[in-house]
Order: C-alpha cells, then structure tokens, then sequence
C-alpha cells in the first residue's frame, strides 16, 4: 500500500511539470547558434578581409526585446575573438580575451581604484579588450595596428564581495583609462542539478 | 529531436542486454526533484527527493520478467551557504525508506562551479556517514565532476536545452571493508524559466569492485529542479 502510494505521489508531479514544461516561455533575450548562410553577406567578408586565419569560427544571434544582432566567436593567433555586428552585418565592436597583465600598468591601477569603493574584495575572472570604430578604421587597425578613430575599452568579468559580505558576478565595461562607464549583475542560471 | 529520443532508447536497451547478462544487473525508473530556497546572506535550504521502481532484475523472485518494484525512496535536506559565487559548502540529512534496509544519512559537502567559455564546470567532494539498523555505520568519500554545455549559443537561456555529463566515484569503510562504486551519468536537460530544469538522464552505477558480488544498475531518470 506504502508502495502504491510513494509512486502516485512521484509520478503525479512529474506528468504536471512535463506539461507545464511544454507550455512554458519566459523572457525574450536570448543567444542563439546560427548556420553561416543566415549571417548577412557584410558581416562574413567583414571577417575574411580583416582576419587572415580563424579557428573555429561560430555565428550567433543575439535576440533581445526590441531587435537582434550578429556575433561571431572565434581562434586567432592564439587568442579568443567575438566580433559583434548589428541586425544589417555592419561591424559594431571586437573583442578579444587577454590577461589582467597584458593591460597597461595605468588602466590596472584605475581598474583596481574603480572597483576598491564598492567592494571589500574583488576578483577579475574574463577580461576582453573591446575596440570600436568605423569598418574600414577597425580594419586597418587589425591590419596596420593604426589607432586612429580606435576607441578602446575594457570589458571584465568579475566578483565582487561588498560591504554587507555579499558577493556576486558582475560585468563591468571600463574606459582606457580604467574609469568605470557602466556595470550590470551577471544572472547566473541554478546550478542544483550539477551540486546536487 | 525524434531521432536523439530513438538513439538514448535503442542505447538504453543495448547497455541493459550487454550488462543483464554477466553479473547482477538491475534497471528501472528513477524519478528525482528538489526545491530550492533561497535565504538571506547567500543561503539556501535544498529538499530533495529521489525515488528508484526496478522494472528489470536478473536475480531474486521475479528474476528476468517485467516488473515494477519499489527499491528506495530516499529524502533529503541540505542547508547551502555560498562562500562566494562559484563556490559553496553544505550540510545534509538524508533518509531512506527500503525494504528491510531504512537507513539515516548525515552529509558533508564542498562544491565548486566556475563559468567557462561556454559551458559551466562543477566539482563536488562530498563525505557522508550511513546509519542502518543491524549494520556497522559506513563513511564515504565521493568526488563528482560535472559538466553543463548549453546547446544553442554559449550560455544557457530559458527555453533552450543543454547536455550535462558528469562522473562519480565513490570510497567507501563499512566495518573495516574497503569498497569502490562508480556513477556515470549523461543527461539531456532543459531549462525551462530561468527557476527551472527538466533533466531525462541515463544512470549507469557500478559498485562491489572489491568485495564479492559486482554489480550494474542503470537508471532512466527524470529530474526536476525549481528554484525560488
């Protein structure tokens, strides 16, 4: 009888969340991989004319509330690179993952001075360089290290432990200078199924 | 999708024959579900439920035919607190309703899960002391690495699926007896808002490696998991 009833017990919830499992939506912001042919023509030869060698490119689309962008990630010369381009495949901004050493000594020194007020601890996990610029500027830039109408910025990703001891994920983008120009919360999905 | 369902299903029936044959050998059904609530100050209180009807044994009184038996039911509840975000300890009772064998647990855990570039990483060392009536208490020491990878883009967002693949040894002392068992574990998951997840795994558990009597048991299992 205590047998009978344990399984109605699982097995009721289970069929009622499989059903709600198939009805459910929720918010609209999303990162979806995407087959080449449907990247716009611009943002592919973007690609081949600014990089000589990419390992393992792959695009996405990024869909939010109020439209849609482009963005491929890929290998270069031993570096991490996502390259962002809008809804019609023009170039927005590169990003390309590096150490917190490999930045200069001044920009760390304003990193750390931004970040000490707000936290008792923090601690940097990804750090990408970010630069933008018009198409043909970004690609001389790539092609002849010129700076010109280059606008670099900093885009980590990192801990912080706040006054009241708690710590959460943040992302923050910096200036060249290190000065803080926006930061927002990182949400990090449940984890249970992997710790429990 | 028609085709993933129908290659898990056919791989299920392949493992079970090869396995069924050798040694002892059970399969079944193995429902589980937690509940999270989160607290103030990084904490957070887990029940979970874990519930296991063999369907297929290749020993005892209804060796070889289709049945469908209660093995255990097992209820749990930890108290989490996060020492920062990637990582957490716990502590955790546990017990198990089993024929003959109802058993209380106390649980000890450090986990860690750190966000790669796509995908999300776990760690688990867990310590536990088994308490059965009539039988010597057993301690175990388990070590669980777990691996989540989003299936559409490299993070995971509501409504898309994701791919978790995760392994478990476990050591274990029960009266002077050294004992090893493996768990192995592929699931298919969705993450349906971003409080919940729908997992359909495969279990594949190995255990008595020292002792006499080795034994395999494979698991469908369905997993719920909601977080508030």
């Amino acid at each position: 009888m205590i047998n009978h009833l344990l399984r109605l017990l699982f097995i009721l919830p289970f069929l009622w969340v499989f059903s709600q499992a198939a009805m459910a939506q929720d918010k609209m912001e999303r990162e979806l991989r995407i087959k080449e042919i449907e990247v716009p023509k611009e943002a592919k030869e973007w690609i081949s004319d600014t990089f000589e060698t990419t390992k393992r490119l792959k695009w996405y689309q990024e869909i939010y509330e109020s439209g849609y962008s482009f963005e491929a990630k890929f290998k270069s010369k031993g570096k991490f690179y996502s390259v962002e381009f809008d809804s019609l495949g023009l170039i927005q901004d590169v990003e390309i993952e590096i150490d917190f050493k490999e930045i200069p000594r001044d920009v760390r020194t304003g990193l750390e001075k931004e970040l000490s007020p707000d936290y008792k601890k923090s601690d940097i996990k990804r750090l990408q360089i970010q630069y933008s610029g018009a198409s043909e500027d970004l690609k001389d830039f790539f092609h002849k290290n010129s700076f010109k109408r280059i606008l670099t910025r900093y885009e980590i990703e990192y801990i912080g432990l706040d006054e009241k001891g708690v710590s959460e994920f943040w992302e923050g983008l910096f200036s060249d200078e290190g000065k803080l120009i926006r930061k927002r919360k990182i949400v990090v999905t449940p984890s249970e199924n992997l710790v429990f | 999708m028609e085709r993933f369902y129908l290659v898990l299903f056919f791989l299920f029936l392949n493992i079970a024959n090869s396995l069924g044959q050798k040694h002892q050998f059970f399969s079944g059904f193995f429902p589980e579900a937690a509940i999270t609530k989160k607290l103030k100050n990084d904490q957070k209180i887990i029940v979970k439920i874990e519930h296991q009807d063999i369907l297929y044994n290749n020993s005892g009184e209804q060796k070889d035919e289709f049945q469908f038996t209660h093995y255990r039911t097992d209820l749990m509840a930890f108290y989490d607190l996060k020492l920062n975000p990637s990582k957490s300890i716990a502590v955790g009772l546990f017990h198990r309703i089993q024929d003959g064998a109802n058993a209380n647990r106390l649980i000890q855990q450090f986990a860690s899960v750190n966000r790669l570039r796509g995908m999300k990483l776990a760690h688990r060392f867990r310590t536990d002391q088994t308490f059965t009536k009539g039988e010597a208490a057993e301690i175990r020491l388990r070590y669980r690495v777990a691996t989540e990878i989003p299936l559409s883009g490299s993070t995971l967002d509501p409504g898309e699926h994701y791919l978790v693949l995760s392994n478990e040894p476990i050591f274990s002392l029960q009266d002077g007896e050294f004992e090893i068992e493996n768990r192995l574990v592929f699931s298919f998951g969705k993450l349906i808002q971003s409080s919940q997840k729908l997992e359909w795994s495969i279990d594949y558990r190995t255990d008595k490696f020292i002792q006499e009597g080795f034994r395999t048991r494979l698991w469908a299992k369905v997993g719920y998991f909601y977080s508030f």
